[in-house]
């Protein structure tokens, strides 16, 4: 399992994830303020 | 009796700390510290949520505009700041002293110059701390950013001074690699905070 406090490499996969995750629910976000 | 003698006439420093824990004192100090800081800024999220989704207040005030293009910017330098620490803390186990060097000294030239745009736009966004609630937690949320930022140049200006020193090889970069999940920790709170504060 992913432990961002275990080492930096996993601290940075950590941070990549969030980014992915973030840029996802804002795209979906935007995309139901477009429609509604 | 000569054992433990000579055992003491081996031994350097203090003696090893009682442990009343399993779990490693580092990554329990580690942890703790997590928890906390996900207590502070749970805070400051907890005012702007109440603003926006309780109160139902606009975001933000009304007269007020965010630059979300600087702060896109300023993201995107903040980013790749945690792309150059990989990159640091991979040459230094690789034991290539000049890509340590360099990646350092990036990483802490591309978050000063985050917090100088942070700083930048402080002064030219137009409303204080006490113009009005949102403005409160717009400083809040991100001057407590900017606060731990702060902290993480502190630590990589001594990364960076070690490194040009010799200190760290492929054995020993502990004091890349603790920056180094600092630094990320920072990057990630950024990104929550840009998402929920600028954009959404």
């Amino acid at each position: 399992m992913l432990n961002p406090l275990r080492s930096e490499g996993e601290a940075f996969r950590f941070l990549l994830y969030v980014v992915a995750v973030f840029a996802v629910i804002v795209a979906l976000v935007l995309l139901g303020r477009a429609i509604l | 009796m000569e054992a433990a003698s000579l055992q003491a006439e081996h031994h350097h420093g203090p003696p090893p700390a009682n442990r009343s824990s399993r779990v490693d004192s580092s990554l329990l100090g580690m942890y703790l510290f997590i928890i906390s800081e996900i207590m502070v800024f749970g805070a400051f999220f907890t005012a702007y949520f109440f603003i926006r989704v309780v109160a139902g207040d606009e975001w933000p005030a009304a007269g007020t505009e965010l630059p979300k293009l600087i702060a896109g910017v300023n993201t995107a330098v903040l980013l790749s700041s945690s792309v150059t620490m990989h990159f640091a803390l991979e040459s230094a186990k690789a034991g290539n002293r000049n890509g340590l060097k360099l990646g350092v000294l990036t990483t802490f030239l591309l978050g000063a110059t985050f917090l100088f745009v942070q700083i930048n736009e402080y002064v030219h966004i137009g409303f204080s701390p006490s113009d009005s609630a949102q403005g409160s937690v717009f400083y809040g949320l991100t001057g407590l950013h900017g606060a731990h930022v702060t902290v993480g140049l502190t630590l990589l200006a001594f990364t960076t001074i070690r490194a040009f020193r010799g200190h760290f090889t492929p054995e020993d970069h502990r004091g890349v690699e603790i920056p180094g999940i600092y630094w990320h920790f920072v990057d990630v709170m950024w990104v929550v905070v840009y998402t929920t504060v600028y954009i959404l």
